[in-house]
């Protein structure tokens, strides 16, 4: 049997997957990436509690769909900031993008 | 036709002259002098009617006039002024003095950058002066008193440029501020006990305590507020050892000499006793204390006018002798005598340093040893100082021997057999320093370089002859003239009124003392048939530390350097160390310390912020685990 245990722990697995990028990648395009995975690890638990708890309700599942649309948009966004930030400095390496700081 | 109640313009008016003469003054004609002259000679002229109104209506009357000014809990405070015969003659004395150094100061402060301002402030000072004298509360009273100290600080140090003048007037401003300390702690108990500012009601309760009554005032409340008070009007009057700063108010301008330290604020503190006499007589000890001080002070001051050799020193030492002799009158319950002292040596002074002044713009100098022989190129100030010097030394006719020897008479009748004796040499002494200030400075050879002097124009000289006239003849107050004023015992006085006493031994003795120091002088000084250098042999000692004013001057001194100064750099270090330096900078310090400290967690690095951020929300599910699923 598939329970809802199982989808939230992939869920959860993936999470920290995505979390561990956004962390410790060097790249501002994999950091990108990573957030994609935490928000559609988000996206996999939503859904997973709605079908199992209440499928009726629709509430999860229009969350999911809020989530996705704001995901693109933020996406777009964020790639629009990595592109500057590539044609001012010719690397997208975060470590070299110090300089407000103390 | 005009009478009492105008009375309250006499001080408004001068008030009232002060900001006009700052505003418009430089663009008079007179340059303001006009303006404080107009108000002086107005409250001059209000002063004869309401005189001639007191006398036709019952001479010893009182009438109040009250205005109330604001109420704060239950303390009112009220701008009133009392007409009584006290303050009408004050009220004289001081316009008609006021008026003659006025005009006076017309001519001698001349060429004066700041005319202007000065007659500004001579106007503040005789509406200060006036309110003062007609205040009908302890509280105006303190207010005038006080406005009246800030006129003599600005005008003793008017020539700011010299700072000796500086000095001088701080040394007066503090000295008489020391003692309004202890005038005010004085008001203040009457206050507290009669429970009003009035005058009247404290009176009241003064006298149902003398009279054995109930009374608000306890015998011992009543000693302290009277010692108090005395102690104020030993700083405005200059009793020793408060009286340091009135021989360097000479720095100031010869006409403010003779009208401030002379005739009018230096008699607010007699003023102030004969005003609160009834006080005094309800605590008799503090009259012994006021007799001791009066007497004290009158010997040592005399002592010092005789080995002073500047004009005007001799002058101020001989202004606070006079005081003493006063302060001595009333402390021997001569109510009357002290005021007719009061009135007659204001004219006699204000006379003498009219003249002093005259020498000065004549030839530039005042000290003695440098003048001689100068009745041949000024007679008419001669003449003015001589009158002047023979009335406050005591020769009959002139007024000066009149109250004095009223005054000689209240000490026979009320006080021990010492004080005489005392007063008796006080008295000798007087006629010997002014004899020998009026010979040395206007007898014997003139000088090639005195020659060259000038005598005084007619603006100086007019006042000079009025006040000489009145320095002669105001001795004839004693006596009787209408049937509403039977001479001044009958006008002025504490409980009852007297007629015209006179003590034929007493009187003949104190011409004789006069009479006697007058001729040595003579003989010393002019003929030169007696040598004082024996004299000056045998009292060298007593006359060294005459000289060196008692050390009193030096004894304040250091007492400043050493204790105060000391004091105030403590104080001062403490203020910089404790409170600036820790409390207030190191408070500030300290946030910058921890500021530089803590902006290090600002690395720049995206992936820090990020770790932050998972960490505080695993922090935050984490408490709310805890409180909400646990707890």
């Amino acid at each position: 049997m598939v329970t809802l245990m199982h989808f939230q722990i992939v869920s959860a697995a993936l999470f920290s997957v995505g979390l561990y990028g956004v962390l410790a990648r060097r790249s501002a395009v994999l950091i990108l990436m990573s957030i994609e995975l935490m928000l559609n690890a988000v996206n996999l638990n939503l859904i997973a509690i709605a079908s199992f708890t209440d499928p009726e309700r629709f509430a999860g599942f229009i969350i999911a769909i809020f989530v996705i649309t704001v995901g693109a948009a933020e996406v777009g966004l964020a790639l629009a900031i990595v592109l500057r930030m590539f044609r001012n400095r010719a690397t997208v390496n975060i470590d070299e993008i110090e300089l407000m700081k103390w | 036709m005009i009478g009492m109640e105008y009375a309250w313009l006499i001080p408004v008016l001068s008030f009232v002259a002060f900001p006009l003469i700052l505003l418009l003054g430089k663009f008079l004609p007179g340059k303001g002098s006009s303006i404080s002259i107009g108000a002086i000679g107005a409250g001059f002229i209000l002063f004869l009617f309401v005189m001639v109104d007191r006398l036709s209506n019952g001479a010893t009357e009182q009438a109040f006039f009250k205005i109330d000014w604001f109420t704060v809990g239950s303390v009112e405070l009220t701008w009133g002024f009392i007409i009584d015969p006290l303050s009408v003659s004050i009220l004289g004395l001081v316009t008609f003095v006021a008026l003659m150094v006025q005009i006076y100061s017309l001519s001698y402060m001349k060429d004066d950058p700041r005319f202007n301002w000065y007659f500004g402030i001579q106007a503040f000072f005789a509406g200060s002066m006036l309110t003062l004298v007609l205040a009908d509360n302890f509280l105006l009273l303190y207010i005038a008193w006080e406005l009246v100290g800030l006129c003599s600080y600005l005008l003793i140090g008017f020539w700011y440029e010299r700072k000796p003048a500086v000095e001088a007037a701080k040394k007066a401003f503090i000295t008489t501020r020391l003692a309004d300390v202890a005038l005010l702690v004085g008001i203040l108990l009457l206050y507290k006990q009669v429970g009003s500012f009035s005058m009247s009601e404290t009176f009241e309760q003064a006298e149902l305590l003398m009279a054995g009554a109930n009374s608000a005032l306890s015998s011992g409340t009543t000693l302290i507020a009277a010692l108090l008070l005395f102690v104020g009007a030993m700083g405005k009057s200059a009793q020793v050892p408060l009286h340091v700063w009135l021989p360097d108010a000479m720095e100031g301008p010869t006409p403010v000499s003779a009208l401030i330290h002379a005739a009018t604020m230096v008699a607010a503190g007699i003023f102030l006793v004969a005003r609160t006499f009834v006080i005094f007589e309800a605590a008799p000890d503090s009259l012994l204390i006021v007799a001791i001080v009066g007497l004290l002070t009158t010997l040592m001051a005399a002592s010092m006018a005789l080995v002073m050799t500047d004009l005007k020193q001799i002058l101020a030492y001989s202004t606070i002798s006079h005081l003493g002799l006063m302060m001595l009158s009333l402390g021997s319950f001569g109510y009357t005598a002290a005021i007719f002292h009061l009135m007659t040596h204001g004219f006699s002074k204000a006379l003498l340093f009219l003249a002093a002044g005259s020498v000065m713009h004549g030839i530039g100098r005042t000290d003695i040893r440098q003048m001689g022989g100068l009745i041949k190129v000024m007679p008419l100030t001669a003449l003015a100082f001589g009158i002047g010097a023979v009335s406050l030394g005591g020769i009959p006719i002139f007024a000066g021997f009149w109250s004095k020897d009223e005054i000689l008479l209240s000490v026979l009748d009320h006080r021990h057999p010492i004080f005489m004796i005392l007063v008796l040499v006080a008295v000798f002494m007087s006629a010997l320093y002014m004899a020998r200030a009026f010979f040395v400075a206007f007898m014997g050879e003139i000088s090639d370089e005195n020659r060259k002097g000038h005598e005084a124009p007619v603006f100086m000289a007019i006042p000079m002859i009025l006040l000489a006239i009145l320095a002669v003849t105001s001795g004839l107050l004693a006596l009787e003239w209408t049937d509403s004023f039977r001479g001044i015992g009958s006008f002025i006085f504490a409980h009852e009124g007297h007629g015209f006493e006179f003590n034929l031994m007493l009187g003949l003795g104190s011409t004789i003392l006069a009479t006697s120091a007058f001729i040595i002088a003579w003989l010393i000084y002019v003929k030169g048939s007696i040598s004082i250098s024996p004299f000056k042999r045998t009292f060298a000692p007593i006359i060294s530390i005459a000289e060196r004013k008692y050390y009193l001057d030096s004894a304040y001194q250091g007492f400043i350097d050493r204790v105060v100064l000391v004091f105030s750099s403590l104080v001062a270090k403490f203020d910089r160390v404790f409170v600036n330096d820790f409390a207030v900078n190191g408070v500030a310090e300290s946030v910058k310390r921890s500021a530089f400290t803590l902006r290090h967690h600002v690395t720049g690095l995206i992936y820090n912020y990020a770790f932050v951020m998972v960490v505080g929300a695993i922090v935050l599910v984490a408490a709310w685990w805890a409180i909400a699923v646990k707890g």
